[in-house]
């Protein structure tokens, strides 16, 4: 008899069912991979499990008994643990409190801030993540850190399944080696895992089941060993694609663009220097925390850098703020589109002409009509789909939200575009479809620097990888010596 | 249908509760007690014009009322200030006290959002603040008394009293309009321009997208090139303005300055504006909002009074609106999301 069984699960909202009959049969001391495209149904699958949301029809087996989810207490209460995406700790509070979220250990009236404490940091250790301090507030800790804390949080409530959405997401190839091993020991020990991802190496790598979710439907379910990438890409789409390479177009202008000399910002990174040419797409890899992000966003003007300095097209650049990066035509699309990238509420055509408004702006009243034209040309441009510039940003799904990004600032027309994480949490189809557009600006004779932690992405993409470890330059290679093991050496050697 | 009741929903249940009225309260739907009631909330409706850009920026501005008193009482002095008048005559001196009143509403409003913008201090402590010292301010000028009315025997009475009278066509006087006998009044028109002008500038404006931007994603709006500083100075200096032109209006109105005058109007003005729909987490609220939410209370006051409610009862019904707004908002936006 399984741990879990999800028997013809069928959800609907207005206009769309998310979910159609999806049946999903979990074995204690195993790994399942649910993998399908963004709008699948996934993440509505999850929330059911987790109690967040009531299915309308068919019924959640624990042991073989029909078990109500509708509350998320009730999940939690009998062994059901769901770690979203977007994590959901208390920034503001220690990892131990984060870890005893809603079971806090208590004497009598008191918290037992001690046994708290001492268990938090042994759970946490066991997952491999040892903090001297457990009261450490979980915004100062990493990504990866947080998401152990999660785990954690999951271990001391003794959870019988967990179910991870895109746990890799936001993880660096060493961090994920991590997480998989500590998922490894935890089925070892009997618990059963869902694995929702969109890299399906790691899918195929982790879990001894697969389950392909298509618009609302299991479409195929069997062992992983069963199935090969392109297999499962063809399951997911129902078409064939390829994750190419995206070749330039022709070489790279001679004169670099953008020149980056020294540049240091204590402690974020030290240092730091390379340049990108126009026509190119460089590479800037390495580890989550090797500094990355902390380069971009001082190069983009939303932080100031400490010595060093950078040179745009020719002259000396010294960002005040964004705006100085934008009139000089270098341009960030953030990391994080939802915190940095979007403005939730306005809608698709509001967003993609907030940087450059002034251009349809006649003493100091918006151009209805130049902005309207603007934005349908940017959003034919990136295909958005459906080119509605009326929706809601908020109703969009992740891909087409950072298409929406895209396109606002291909409209503001940069000479230098830095992209970070340009696909994260994006399914297959939309991200390759985001590769070609970042390449065809390149081709239009852009200088584009992409910060990714996907390897398959990097090589994709890049013409030229440099690598960052710790806060500075590994190293750098031309694409035609890169490969996914001498990139990882370069950015965890000692 | 949620999103399309909550885009418009309050202007429906405005006109449903003046149907309400028309029909259960005698006297309420004549065209002489609904010019009172515009005259009644155009105080009201002036301050909620203004909160509403604070608002939408996710700010907040709890020192409106202190300087409508603040504003009144200096416009007052300036106004009936003998040498003033010596020099310029009573023209000159209505001139140089909307210049006054106007420029300390724009003063005070822009300290409030330097200190915001430029030091990160939350818009409550700041506005807080700046409630306290302007009020304290406006009764140590007055001694704690109402000024401007000249006393007899002033050797400038007469000169005093028709600088009063001036500023009073515009605080107090009514413009003729066929059919209706009184006139309609002059700051509940000046309440309609400064509602079509807002609406304006909130929705075709460059401006008017920066307040919304900041307020949705002050991040987002950054990295974006949106001058937010720049922004938020400009939303609390429109907010000290509508203050600074309340304070005129209510010194044209009563012909004098009052030092505790507009006491806890900051609050009736967050009320105007939320019950029209702003979202005090910032990035959503409309100029037409705001209007119809001084209204409602509005008529809803006077429907009371003529029924012959107690005041207390009034407070007490005007609450439970304000409730009902928000919780019909949290219900239309839960709806939108699920969409």
């Amino acid at each position: 008899m399984s741990l879990l069984r999800l028997e013809d699960i069928t959800k609907r909202y207005p206009g769309v069912t998310a979910l159609d009959a999806v049946g999903l049969e979990l074995a204690a001391g195993s790994v399942h991979g649910l993998i399908g495209e963004n709008g699948a149904g996934k993440s509505t699958l999850l929330r059911i499990l987790a109690g967040a949301e009531r299915p309308d029809a068919g019924q959640v087996l624990l042991d073989g008994v029909p078990v109500t989810l509708v509350a998320p207490r009730q999940a939690l209460d009998r062994g059901i643990t769901v770690i979203y995406q977007e994590l959901t700790l208390v920034p503001e509070l220690g990892a131990d409190a984060n870890v005893f979220l809603g079971m806090e250990p208590a004497r009598g009236l008191a918290l037992d801030r001690r046994a708290m404490r001492e268990r938090a940091r042994e759970t946490l250790a066991s997952l491999g993540l040892p903090l001297a301090d457990p009261g450490i507030p979980v915004k100062r800790l990493s990504i990866a850190q947080q998401q152990l804390v999660e785990l954690a949080r999951a271990l001391v409530r003794q959870a019988r399944v967990i179910a991870l959405d895109e746990p890799t997401a936001t993880l660096t190839q060493t961090e994920v080696t991590h997480l998989f091993g500590q998922i490894a020991r935890l089925r070892d020990r009997g618990a059963g895992i869902i694995f929702v991802s969109h890299r399906l190496d790691e899918v195929r790598q982790i879990a001894d089941e697969i389950t392909v979710l298509r618009d609302g439907a299991a479409v195929w379910h069997g062992p992983a060993r069963d199935v090969d990438d392109a297999g499962l890409i063809r399951l997911m789409v129902g078409r064939d694609v390829e994750y190419l390479r995206q070749p330039p177009a022709g070489p790279a202008a001679a004169t670099p663009r953008l020149e980056v000399i020294g540049l240091t910002r204590e402690p974020g990174f030290r240092d730091v220097s390379f340049t990108v040419r126009p026509g190119e797409i460089v590479a800037l890899a390495g580890l989550v925390g090797a500094g990355r992000t902390e380069v971009a966003r001082c190069l983009a003007g939303a932080d100031r850098w400490t010595a060093g300095r950078v040179r745009l097209a020719g002259r000396d650049y010294r960002p005040r703020g964004p705006r100085d990066g934008i009139r000089r035509g270098l341009v960030y699309l953030p990391e994080d589109r939802k915190r940095d990238g979007l403005i939730l509420g306005f809608t698709v055509g509001a967003n993609t002409t907030l940087p450059v408004l002034r251009r349809f702006t006649r003493l100091g009243v918006v151009r209805a009509p130049a902005e309207r034209h603007a934005a349908e040309e940017v959003v034919e441009r990136i295909q958005l789909r459906p080119p509605d510039l009326d929706r809601v940003t908020r109703t969009l799904s992740g891909g087409n939200q950072q298409k929406v990004v895209l396109a606002k600032w291909l409209l503001a027309d940069a000479e230098v575009l830095i992209v970070d994480e340009p696909t994260r949490g994006v399914d297959v189809g939309t991200k390759i479809e985001l590769h070609r557009q970042i390449r065809a600006l390149a081709n239009h004779g852009k200088a584009v620097l992409v910060i990714s932690s996907e390897m398959p992405e990097v090589l994709a993409l890049a013409d030229r990888i440099v690598v960052m470890r710790e806060g500075r330059v590994a190293g750098e290679l031309p694409a035609g010596e890169a490969t996914a093991e001498r990139i990882m050496a370069l950015a965890v050697a000692a | 249908m949620r999103a399309w009741i909550g885009r418009y929903g309050v202007g429906l249940a405005l006109l449903l509760l003046t149907a309400i009225a028309a029909a259960t309260v005698p006297g309420f739907f004549t065209r002489e007690n609904l010019t009172t009631v515009l005259l009644h909330v155009s105080i009201n409706a002036i301050l909620a014009l203004g909160m509403t850009f604070v608002i939408v920026a996710a700010g907040i501005d709890l020192s409106v009322g202190s300087v409508l008193g603040l504003a009144g009482v200096l416009a007052a002095a300036t106004l009936t200030s003998g040498p003033l008048l010596q020099a310029v005559g009573v023209g000159g001196a209505v001139a140089a006290a909307l210049v006054v009143g106007l420029g300390t509403g724009v003063g005070v409003g822009a300290v409030n959002g330097a200190v915001t913008a430029w030091f990160g201090v939350a818009p409550f402590m700041v506005t807080l603040a700046a409630m306290t010292i302007a009020r304290g301010a406006a009764r140590l000028f007055t001694g704690g008394v109402p000024i401007g009315f000249p006393a007899t025997g002033d050797p400038q009475f007469a000169a005093k009293v028709a600088a009063l009278d001036a500023l009073h066509e515009l605080g107090g006087g009514r413009l003729p309009v066929p059919g209706l006998p009184r006139g309609f009044p002059v700051p509940a028109l000046v309440m309609l321009l400064l509602a079509v002008l807002a609406a304006f500038v909130l929705t075709r404006t460059r401006f008017g997208r920066y307040v919304y931007a900041v307020g949705g994603n002050e991040e987002a709006a950054r990295l974006a090139g949106v001058p937010i500083r720049a922004v938020k100075l400009a939303v609390y200096a429109i907010a000290g303005a509508c203050a600074g032109l309340a304070g005129i209006l209510l010194v044209g109105q009563l012909r004098s300055g009052g030092p505790d005058a507009g006491l806890l109007y900051e609050l009736n003005a967050i009320a105007a504006a939320v019950i029209g729909g702003a979202s005090l987490f910032g990035g959503i609220g409309t100029a037409w909002g705001a209007l119809v939410g001084a209204l409602m209370i509005g008529v809803l006051n006077n429907a009371l009074d003529l029924l012959g409610v107690q005041s207390f009862w009034q407070e007490i019904v005007k609450g439970g609106i304000i409730l009902l707004a928000v919780l019909f908002d949290v219900w239309t936006k839960r709806g939108a999301q699920r969409a």
